[in-house]
Parts: C-alpha cells; sequence; structure tokens
C-alpha cells in the first residue's frame, strides 16, 4: 500500500506494476472485509481493468483506480456504483508530471 | 479575392456534403429485460433483418449495437432515426452466475468482464440519445436501483423517455406496477417476442419522438 503523491505511484512500483487502486482511508478504517488474492488473481484483474478501459490507456503510465465506482471483488466478479457512473465522476486517475490528472472523458472516449 | 472565392467553395461543399444529423433513439434498461429483442422485433418490421443475437443467458449484448436509418411509417406519419441497442446496466456482475447456465469458468468470467465494460459504454452513451425506450420485464419488481437510476437520469438530461413492460406474454406480468413506480411516464405493456401490442408501441413511440 502506498500513500498519496509516493515515488511507486508516480514511477511505478519496483515489482514493474503501474496499475494502483484507490482506497479511500476511511474505507480503510471501516476494516472492509479483504479477500485474499493470489498473485494470479491479480495479475489477471490487472489484465482484465486494462481490458475495461480499453486500448487507449497508455500502459506505461501508472494509473490509479479509484474503487469507488468500480469494484473488483476478484477475477470475473465485479460490483458496479452506477449512481456515481452517471454523474461521470473521474474512474481513472493519470498520472502526469508528479500531478494527479482527472480525466475520464479521454479515458474512456468512445470508437465511433 | 482568390480566398474569398475559396471560403465560398469550401463552405458550399461542406454543406452539400455535411450529413444530417440523424436522430438517436436508444434502448436501454436491466439485463433480460428484451431490449435486443425489440430491437430486433422493429428491425424485422422497417428493415426486414435482425440486430443482434438474444439469450436467456443475462448480459447477451455487451457492446453498443447500431442500426441506421430506421424509418418507420406508422398511421400516415413517418420517424426516421438510428437505433441504439446497449448492453443491460447492473450493479452486480458475478461470472459465477454464469456458471449455472453450464457455462465454463473462463468464458463466464470473460463474459462478465465484457458485460462491466458494456454498463460504462451504456452509461457513457447516454448523452448522445435524443430520446430512450427503457425496457423493463412487467414480471420482475421495478423498484430496483438500476431501473430508478436510469429514468431519474434521463428525466435530469431532459431526454424524452417512453417506457415498455416488456414480457406481458409471461403469467407473472403485472404492467400496473410499472405504471404506479413510474407515474410521470406513459408505460406501454408488449410482448417483444410474440409482437403483441406493438401498434400500441409505435404509437406512444411517436408521441415521445416528435
Amino acid at each position: 500500500m502506498y500513500g498519496d503523491g509516493s515515488s511507486e505511484i508516480l514511477k511505478g512500483c519496483k515489482c514493474g506494476g503501474k496499475l494502483f487502486f484507490y482506497i479511500k482511508k476511511s474505507a480503510l478504517e471501516r476494516q472492509e472485509e479483504h479477500i485474499q488474492l493470489s498473485q494470479k488473481d491479480k495479475e489477471q484483474i490487472e489484465k482484465d481493468v486494462y481490458d475495461i478501459l480499453g486500448t487507449q490507456i497508455d500502459k506505461e503510465k501508472p494509473i490509479v483506480l479509484d474503487i469507488e465506482s468500480i469494484k473488483i471483488l476478484r477475477p470475473g466478479q465485479y460490483e458496479l456504483d452506477i449512481v456515481n457512473l452517471f454523474k461521470k465522476q473521474p474512474l481513472i486517475y493519470k498520472l502526469e508530471e508528479g500531478k494527479y490528472v482527472i480525466d475520464l472523458i479521454q479515458s474512456f472516449k468512445k470508437n465511433k | 479575392m482568390v480566398g474569398i472565392f475559396k471560403k465560398i467553395l469550401s463552405k458550399l461543399f461542406k454543406n452539400i456534403f455535411k450529413k444530417k444529423k440523424q436522430l438517436k433513439l436508444g434502448i436501454y434498461g436491466p439485463p433480460n429485460g428484451g431490449k435486443t429483442t425489440l430491437a430486433n422485433k422493429i428491425c424485422e418490421d422497417w428493415l426486414g433483418e435482425e440486430m443482434g443475437t438474444v439469450s436467456n443467458i443475462a448480459h447477451e449484448t455487451r457492446e453498443i449495437q447500431i442500426k441506421e436509418e430506421i424509418s418507420i411509417k406508422h398511421k400516415g406519419k413517418e420517424l426516421k432515426f438510428n437505433l441504439v441497442d446497449t448492453p443491460g446496466i447492473a450493479t452486480k456482475i458475478d461470472y459465477e452466475e454464469f456458471l449455472k447456465s453450464g457455462m465454463k469458468e473462463n468464458e463466464a468470467k470473460t463474459r462478465a468482464k465484457e458485460a462491466t465494460k458494456g454498463v460504462i459504454d451504456s452509461i457513457k452513451w447516454l448523452d448522445e440519445m435524443d430520446a430512450v425506450i427503457v425496457v423493463l420485464d412487467s414480471s420482475k419488481d421495478p423498484y430496483t436501483q438500476v431501473n430508478i437510476t436510469i429514468l431519474g437520469n434521463l428525466e435530469a438530461r431532459s431526454i424524452p423517455v417512453l417506457v415498455v413492460a416488456n414480457k406481458i406474454d409471461l403469467k407473472k406480468a403485472d404492467i400496473k406496477k410499472i405504471q404506479s413506480a413510474f407515474p410521470q411516464y406513459e408505460v406501454i405493456g408488449i410482448s417483444a417476442k410474440f409482437g403483441n401490442n406493438l401498434e400500441d408501441f409505435y404509437d406512444a413511440l411517436f408521441k415521445v419522438v416528435k
């Protein structure tokens, strides 16, 4: 787990991972049920997230997924906060030059 | 002088070839309400071809489907639109539900992932719609978060809505329950599968899409 603005989030984890899940402090404090995921599951979730977000995401840049809108419990199990999704609240926090850029529309540009 | 002439010519050229904006009619609703069955029925009636595949397993439609330039002629009036069939909107998508239908685990997980993407796409497309048909299963409880959220967001965006209570051929069907859940909308009971009450449906569609 990494704090806001940590070098891992800005540059990517030492393990090579560039996909992060955003967890609010309050959610941590609530001690929600933590599901133990295997390394294989984690890799599968990462792959699935990239598939869901589409090809326009630059895999080389770190991405933080806001799990308030989409929760992935384990591969193949999703919970969607449609109220938030309809509000078009940002799902993706792209990191550029050490700053969070909230850009849902760009991230989800549709192919017409 | 040559510049002005070029500008006029360019404008004229653009106007000639500018595509007239087609009205977009979206079909929205929870999974398995019969959205694609209705889309197929409309397409069969007016284009002579189907739009997509239907299935008893939820989330069969996982990508936005568009049929362009459908022209409905009904009681001396004509309505032209692009029909947009959308993936079902859900709050929970679990591959284990698909396993019950005999699907293999990998296939079920892929379906769940694609269905999740489908929900995001459906929501993303909402602002593009000029009018929306919300298809609900009349044999199921209408007081769900999905139904209320979809209709609430359509109202907030001032998008004209026609609520369709589908599957009236089922014994459990209860159109009145849908009418009392959403009294501000005209609710038309149909069976898209058997083509029941489509006359009333087309009447209502013409009223909603003016």
